[in-house]
């Protein structure tokens, strides 16, 4: 059979597989709209869900009480505070049964909302400090609540109280509270906005693109592999003229488009969410030269071969959807802890092998380019040992696509 | 006697410990239509993927025979049109997708496969359904798209692994019509059958497989002398009197997957069955 003939029947194999594939609504579905509005809306959606819900928890008027021996008078600018904070409060004389911090007491009213949060004050005249003691339930929303606004309260009144005391000694105020202040400017960072982005970028990128290139690939490979042997399809495709490596080829190809149009639609929502946020004063484009872009594209296209070639293999050995998908579930930790661990990797003075690790290798090489280093060795290394790795994963493919228990299928 | 095609030489297949097909020979020869009859398990699907190179032999070869030279069976498989037991279309796809993808991967240009396709499509009456979803498709419609595509590149052998199987009779009858034009085009045909009054209608030359092994290959009225029976089917019957194999294959499944199974199967004790509640 002519080349010709070869690279026509891989096109015609990925061709189908792709139309066959869109023209699923629910995969497009996942493939397009889910990824390209997933990180605008965890961007936007979600600020004004947690804003909306803390608006309205913060305009709960909340019932408190304070425990208190001492005059009302002495700690009138907290009550005032207290009222500026929507806390209802009633003061009741603090019991010197009782120890300080014991909560018993109270724990029933607060267990059943009656009242939100409790302060306990003392006063010790001999040192001139105020003891404070917040009873509060953690795991209700408005006790919770209830602590912060007291809190707030307490530090504002201690501000207060600082100021008057420092005042009151013939002190210079600004002098004792503020010693150390910034010039004109706090900090002189000679890193361009372009290499802040990058080095930004250096962390976001890699760990995002290993990720949806393991995910994204497993609802395709499984489909076209183990899918097309549980619906019957493979036999008849397999009584064709072609040699299984040329349909492992084009199958291989329309999983990789399937992912690679995944990514770009991911990484479009992500950086259009964060430039949205950032409304583009500090990740501008980070500053990448050519070789670095095409090393960059290198590393993700190598480590796309091993991914999908590994879970086309894995899938393919299946005999089910729902073998394949128990399989390649748990697999996608492989991917998934080499491309947290390699967040934590210093890469100044890093040691030479990090680049020979599967999977760990491809996204330290991203996260170098990302900051638009090309450091020779780190890349022969990293080219050479991912090849190697993804001929092997190619190889382990090929293999599975010669059984010939390929023609057997549960319907 | 008509020109050699294929030659399959003492087979042996086996799937485990299990003699799918044991020393097997048979000769085909151009333009016969071959009826292969057996039970369940007696190797009739594994003879067609044989066939179609889908399986290797352990023991024995097959080959084709081109110009009077025997050539490997790789070498003949843009030549064999195969209806597998399972249709296999896709559902996303048209008819004529369906058909036009595996023409294009025997490498047969569209205009022609178009022309095949329209002709036989009348010939099965599903002419007006070819631009539609298969999805939506009945057991028939979907057997005789699938016929449609063995046959649209135009092989010299079409294989058919019961062809009739779930059809109406109306379009038992169409499919076996076509068996028939083909027969007198010239076309060599195998059909997998369970059934002997269709093969009858069909065939002219039998091969009758028990457990693998071939119990019988010759004409109608060459089973009928041999047996000296009456009807088919008792010849059949007296040819294939041993009990049909329980098992077709040996379990795929390995050692711990199986153990595994087992230790969340609850036994039955039959001697003192209890209903479960």
């Amino acid at each position: 059979m002519s080349l010709k003939r070869k690279f026509r029947t891989i096109f015609t194999i990925s061709n189908k597989e792709l139309i066959d594939y869109v023209r699923d609504w629910r995969t497009l579905l996942a493939v397009v709209l889910v990824p390209l509005l997933m990180f605008p809306t965890i961007f936007f959606v979600l600020p004004l869900v947690m804003q909306s819900e803390l608006d309205e928890r913060q305009s709960l008027n909340l019932e408190v009480l304070i425990e208190t021996n001492e005059n009302l008078t002495q700690f009138e600018f907290l009550t005032i505070e207290f009222s500026e904070n929507l806390l209802n409060y009633s003061v009741i004389d603090l019991n010197p049964e009782i120890e300080f911090n014991d909560t018993s007491m109270m724990m029933n009213d607060i267990k059943s909302s009656k009242i939100s949060s409790v302060l306990r004050l003392s006063y010790d005249s001999n040192s001139s400090i105020w003891n404070y003691y917040i009873i509060y339930d953690s795991t209700q929303e408005s006790s919770g609540e209830a602590y912060l606004r007291i809190s707030k309260a307490l530090s504002q009144w201690e501000d207060n109280l600082t100021s008057e005391r420092i005042n009151d000694a013939g002190l210079n105020e600004e002098a004792i509270l503020n010693p150390l202040q910034p010039g004109e400017s706090i900090q002189g960072d000679i890193a361009t906005a372009a290499e802040q982005a990058g080095f930004v970028f250096s962390f976001i990128i890699p760990l995002f693109v290993s990720i949806w290139t393991a995910t994204s690939g497993v609802q395709p490979s499984i489909d076209i592999t183990a899918g097309e042997r549980e619906r019957g399809t493979l036999e008849s495709l397999l009584c064709v003229p072609c040699s299984r490596l040329e349909l492992l080829l084009g199958k291989w190809l329309a999983v990789t488009c399937i992912v690679a149009a995944s990514i770009i639609l991911q990484l479009a929502g992500l950086v259009f969410a964060i430039s949205f946020v950032m409304s583009g004063s500090f990740l501008q484009p980070p500053e990448l030269s050519i070789s670095s872009i095409v090393l960059f594209l290198v590393a993700v296209s190598v480590f796309g071969i091993m991914v999908v070639a590994l879970e086309m293999a894995l899938a393919m050995r299946s005999r089910s959807v729902k073998e394949a998908g128990s399989i390649l579930g748990p697999m996608m930790l492989f991917f998934f802890l080499p491309a947290i661990f390699a967040q934590f990797i210093n890469l100044e003075s890093i040691e030479l092998f990090w680049f020979a690790v599967p999977a760990v290798n491809v996204l330290l090489a991203m996260r170098e380019l990302l900051q638009n280093e090309i450091n020779f060795l780190h890349v022969f290394v990293w080219i050479f040992s991912s090849l190697i790795y993804a001929a092997a994963a190619s190889w382990y493919a090929s293999r599975q696509f010669l059984r010939e228990d390929l023609v057997e299928s549960l319907s | 006697m008509g020109q050699l095609l294929l030659s399959v030489k003492n087979v042996t297949k086996t799937f485990g410990t299990l003699n799918a097909l044991e020393n097997f020979s048979i000769d085909i020869e151009k333009g016969a239509v071959i009826g292969l009859v057996g039970s369940n398990g007696a190797g009739k699907t594994t003879l067609l993927r044989l066939l179609c190179g889908l399986y290797r032999p352990n023991i024995g070869n097959v080959v084709f025979i081109k110009d009077g030279n025997e050539k490997n069976i790789d070498k003949f498989r843009e030549a064999v049109g195969v209806l597998p037991e399972s249709t296999g279309l896709y559902h996303r796809l048209t008819a004529w997708e369906n058909i036009r993808y595996h023409s294009r991967l025997h490498g047969v240009k569209d205009s022609i496969s178009w022309e095949r396709t329209l002709r036989f499509s009348k010939a099965l009456s599903i002419s007006d359904d070819l631009m539609r979803h298969t999805r939506g498709f009945s057991r028939g419609m979907r057997q005789k798209t699938a016929l449609l595509r063995a046959l649209a590149h135009g092989p010299e052998i079409l294989l058919l692994d019961e062809p009739t199987a779930g059809l109406d009779v109306t379009s038992a009858r169409l499919v076996r019509k076509l068996v028939l034009q083909l027969k007198e085009e010239g076309g060599t045909v195998i059909y997998s059958t369970h059934n002997l009054s269709e093969a009858e209608k069909v065939c002219d030359r039998i091969i009758i497989l028990h457990n693998g092994q071939l119990r019988f290959d010759g004409s109608n009225e060459e089973l009928l002398l041999e047996t000296n029976t009456k009807s088919l089917e008792d010849a059949y019957v007296k040819l294939t009197s041993d009990d049909a194999r329980i098992k077709e294959k040996e379990e795929t499944e390995g050692w711990f997957a199986k153990k595994w199974r087992h230790l969340f199967t609850r036994k039955i004790n039959y001697d003192n069955f209890e209903e479960e509640e």
